[in-house]
């Protein structure tokens, strides 16, 4: 019998207060332990980030290494040991700018790991820049007449770059969390899971996400790549941002 | 008899690689060593390649300058090669293209490839007709090379069968009056014949590698294709050809934590994107074996052709001081022995081991068996532990960061989570910042060196034991000064050898012993600024007397060796 406590550390993480990595961990600790996993056949593998640092806040085994490299680490683990439950973490800098290239290949290469990325719009840790994932017209240190480049869109370059679970979900809603990430750790594939995460010091506030943010329903198929695409393409309005699997391959 | 030499040239395409391994292979069924050297241009069809088979009756290992038979496809190698062919050589040529070189006491003979190619219905076969006429022309009988074609066309029955005719075709067509009288050995020595590249694909194989990652690059491709090719039959091995060689050198460490046998190989270029990764692999403690196979750079430099040049550069690779070893073979004996130690050292001391070859060794065949002495049982696991005492726990996570032997757990191990971690770190692998653990974690690591220099053998001088002159030298380098000190020494001169290929941790000591007491020392090195001698002043306070060096992007010879040490004696 797996409890929520067998993946708690003693220590404590030192993330600014109300950030929604404090969610994010809770949620994988959660969909671990309903899933009965015991701490010591998951890993957790992160990069370089405020993100990153979760693992250190677990009593699960972690590998944190390099600014991006989370996902080729988590694919070679995977790959010595298939009965190992591994989670790599991401973040909107960490994985879809400096680890983009790794990010295109996972979702091809389809090896069984689910991949978290913290999306929070900003380069966290290094006090706030834009990031792949900044709206045009961003303002911070790096861009102070505001950013001029698009922003890119996970979801639909996942879809495109063959993945065979797409999801988003929303760090304001542990529940949808939890069931999301439930269901990629038990995914028989490569398992992206973006996850909006409000960046209270340097990015959006909570009640601009909480606006646009729906929840798709049990009418909504995610087989059908086509509407999948269109829901990833949605949210580029900047009004509606539909959270849940948007794409999900069944495999036969 | 140890300089025979038969040259093959044509464009690539044209199949003269098969063609020189045919007639390689031919000589070690009769009895002899053979050095295979291949220079090829970095295209695909076109262009001018060549290969030189060396033949001897004693173990060899590096080109000489001479061909005593030229087997010129095209009038390219005609132009070229002919000022290489001795007196009394021969050039056996296209009768249908121009030789437009002719020279005094060499023997012309021609072949009729294109009416021979209009009477077959296979019209690519000139590479087979060469074949048949060089193996003739040196009196080795025809049921030696109808073995060697069965054995290569194995499992190609329709091409054994047109190459077999074409081949037939050239053999005849060499009058008897033409050969040369070759000595026919009496037995076969069984011996393998590999390059560097396979020796450290069969170093790997024995050392129980399960887990390879490689993105394709010239001169250590082979690496890939060999294990590639090894995986479909070991169930236990994994190959993976990723995106790029940051996710190559990072699979591998995700792999070897998970409690893998991890390899990756790549080349100067690619080697310059892992580098976050191999201070990552020494700071998080994790074993890895990374080959390095050096070409001339900077950039892509000359693709395909050879130079030391890399040594600083994986030397001092990385962001801040971290341990690594970097170990440098100079034979492809060496390359399979000292890839098994890089497999030792790096499980049991956790941390990154590269194995530095160069093109001339990675890609040169030579006739050998590959063994060792390292007596060390691969079936059993380094430093790797199944249960976790109480003792060893703090908080509920496992203490793998503290302690002497190092002693780590791989994941699914009860009670034995860490945090594996590039960050500095505590005990258990958590973040910290504490200077006093950062100091105690700095020498944890850096005190790894002391112990793996007396795990290394420490280096001898090869040759005269009370020498007028002693070479310095590393890598493929090695096998030409070899032969040199050998032939000196045996016309009477004293000469030894000093060969370094434990470039870290390094033999201090023992260098400085043996190089203080030199009367003179010659450094030979293929690369522009003598990169081991400034290394040998770094650790020793020695300079060297003389130094040579060489970065065209071709090996030395061992006549250029002999010549070259002569001259600064
Ligand atoms: C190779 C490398 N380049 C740059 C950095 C500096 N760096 C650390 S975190 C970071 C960006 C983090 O942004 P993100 O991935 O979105 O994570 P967040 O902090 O927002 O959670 C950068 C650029 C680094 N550590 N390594
Ligand atoms: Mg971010």
């Amino acid at each position: 019998m797996v409890e929520l406590q067998d993946h708690n550390s003693t220590e404590k993480p030192n993330w600014c207060p109300g950030c929604g990595n404090f969610t994010i961990l809770k949620s994988v600790q959660k969909a671990l332990t309903e899933l009965h996993c015991e701490p010591h056949n998951a890993v957790l593998v992160s990069g370089v980030g405020c993100f990153a640092k979760l693992p250190y806040w677990t009593k699960t085994n972690g590998f944190v290494g390099l600014h991006g490299r989370s996902l080729p680490v988590a694919q070679g683990i995977k790959l010595a040991n298939k009965d190992l439950t591994v989670i790599a973490f991401g973040g909107d800098g960490d994985g879809y700018s400096e680890g983009g290239n790794h990010f295109i290949h996972a979702c091809r290469r389809d090896v069984p790991i689910t991949y978290i990325v913290h999306n929070n719009g900003v380069f966290g840790l290094t006090t706030g820049q834009y990031s792949p994932t900044s709206d045009i017209g961003k303002k911070s240190k790096s861009s102070p007449l505001g950013s001029t480049e698009r922003p890119l869109n996970p979801l639909a370059v996942a879809i495109a770059s063959g993945a065979t679970f797409v999801a988003r979900t929303y760090a304001g809603n542990m529940s949808h969390c939890v069931d999301i990430l439930t269901k990629a750790i038990q995914h028989d594939g490569f398992a992206l899971v973006d996850v909006i995460q409000p960046c209270l010091t340097f990015g959006k506030t909570t009640k601009y996400y909480t606006e646009r943010v729906y929840y798709l329903d049990d009418k909504y198929d995610p087989s059908d790549k086509s509407i999948a695409f269109i829901k990833a393409v949605e949210s580029e309005h900047g009004q509606k941002i539909a959270c849940g699997i948007l794409y999900r391959e069944t495999k036969v | 008899m140890n300089s025979f030499v038969i040259r093959i040239g044509g464009e690539a395409g044209w199949g003269i690689a098969t063609a020189a391994d045919i007639i390689a292979k031919v000589f070690i069924k009769a009895g002899y060593h053979v050095f295979l050297h291949k220079e090829y241009a970095s295209q695909i069809k076109g262009g001018h390649n060549y290969h030189t088979i060396r033949v001897s009756s004693i173990p060899i290992a590096a080109p000489i300058e001479h061909v005593n038979v030229l087997l010129a496809l095209d009038s390219a190698t005609g132009e070229k090669h002919t000022t290489f062919v001795v007196d009394g050589g021969t050039i056996i040529f296209n009768d249908s293209v121009e030789i437009r070189t002719t020279k005094r006491n060499v023997h012309y003979v021609p072949l009729q490839i294109t009416k021979i190619q209009q009477e077959s219905i296979e019209k690519n076969v000139a590479n087979a007709i060469f074949v048949g006429a060089a193996v003739k022309l040196c009196s080795i009988g025809y049921d030696i090379l109808e073995s060697v074609m069965e054995d290569i066309f194995k499992h190609k029955p329709v091409l054994l069968e047109t190459f077999r005719t074409a081949v037939q075709k050239g053999y005849n067509s060499i009058e008897k009056s033409n050969t040369i009288n070759f000595p026919a050995l009496k037995k076969s020595l069984s011996l393998g014949f590999y390059t560097g590249n396979d020796a450290i694909t069969q170093g790997a194989l024995d050392a129980g590698i399960t887990f390879h990652a490689q993105y394709p690059m010239t001169p250590v491709s082979k690496i890939l294709h060999n294990l590639a090719k090894d995986a479909i039959t070991t169930e236990a091995l994994t190959v993976v050809q990723p995106e790029d060689e940051i996710a190559a050198i990072n699979m591998a460490l995700g792999a070897s934590y998970a409690g893998a046998r991890a390899m990756t190989a790549t080349s100067g270029g690619g080697f310059s994107l892992m580098v976050e990764s191999v201070g990552l692999a020494s700071m998080a403690e994790i074993p890895l074996v990374l080959i390095e196979g050096q070409r001339p750079g900077p950039a892509t430099g000359i693709p395909t052709k050879t130079e030391q040049g890399d040594l600083s550069f994986v030397l001092s690779a990385g962001q801040g001081d971290f341990p690594r070893v970097v170990i440098a073979p100079g034979n492809v004996q060496e390359c399979y022995t000292e890839t098994k130690r890089a497999f030792y050292i790096a499980e049991k001391y956790q941390l990154p081991v590269i194995v530095l070859v160069d093109t001339a060794v990675a890609e040169s065949f030579v006739t050998v068996t590959l063994s060792d002495d390292l007596h060390i049982d691969f079936s059993q696991r380094f430093n790797i532990i199944n249960t976790v005492g109480n003792s060893q726990i703090k908080d509920g996570m496992f203490m793998r960061y503290e302690g002497e032997p190092l002693l780590r757990t791989v994941p699914g191990t009860k009670n034995g989570m860490y945090t594996c971690a590039g960050d500095e770190h505590t005990e258990v692998g958590c973040i910290t910042e504490d200077p006093t653990i950062r100091t105690s974690m700095m020498r944890r690591r850096m005190d790894k060196l002391n112990l793996i220099e007396t795990e290394l053998p420490p280096p001898e001088l090869y040759g005269s034991s009370d020498a007028d002159v002693t070479v310095v030298c590393w890598g493929s380098t090695t096998s030409a000064v070899k032969e040199v000190v050998d032939t000196l020494n045996s016309e009477g001169k004293k000469i030894n050898l000093l060969q370094m290929k434990y470039m870290c941790p390094f033999h201090t000591t023992t260098v400085h012993d043996i190089l203080k007491k030199s009367k003179k020392t010659i450094l030979i090195e293929n690369n522009y600024s003598g990169q081991l001698g400034r290394l040998i002043k770094e650790q020793t306070g020695i300079a060297m007397h003389e130094t040579i060096t060489k970065y065209n992007g071709q090996p030395f010879t061992v006549d250029e060796v002999y010549k070259l040490i002569i001259q600064k004696w």
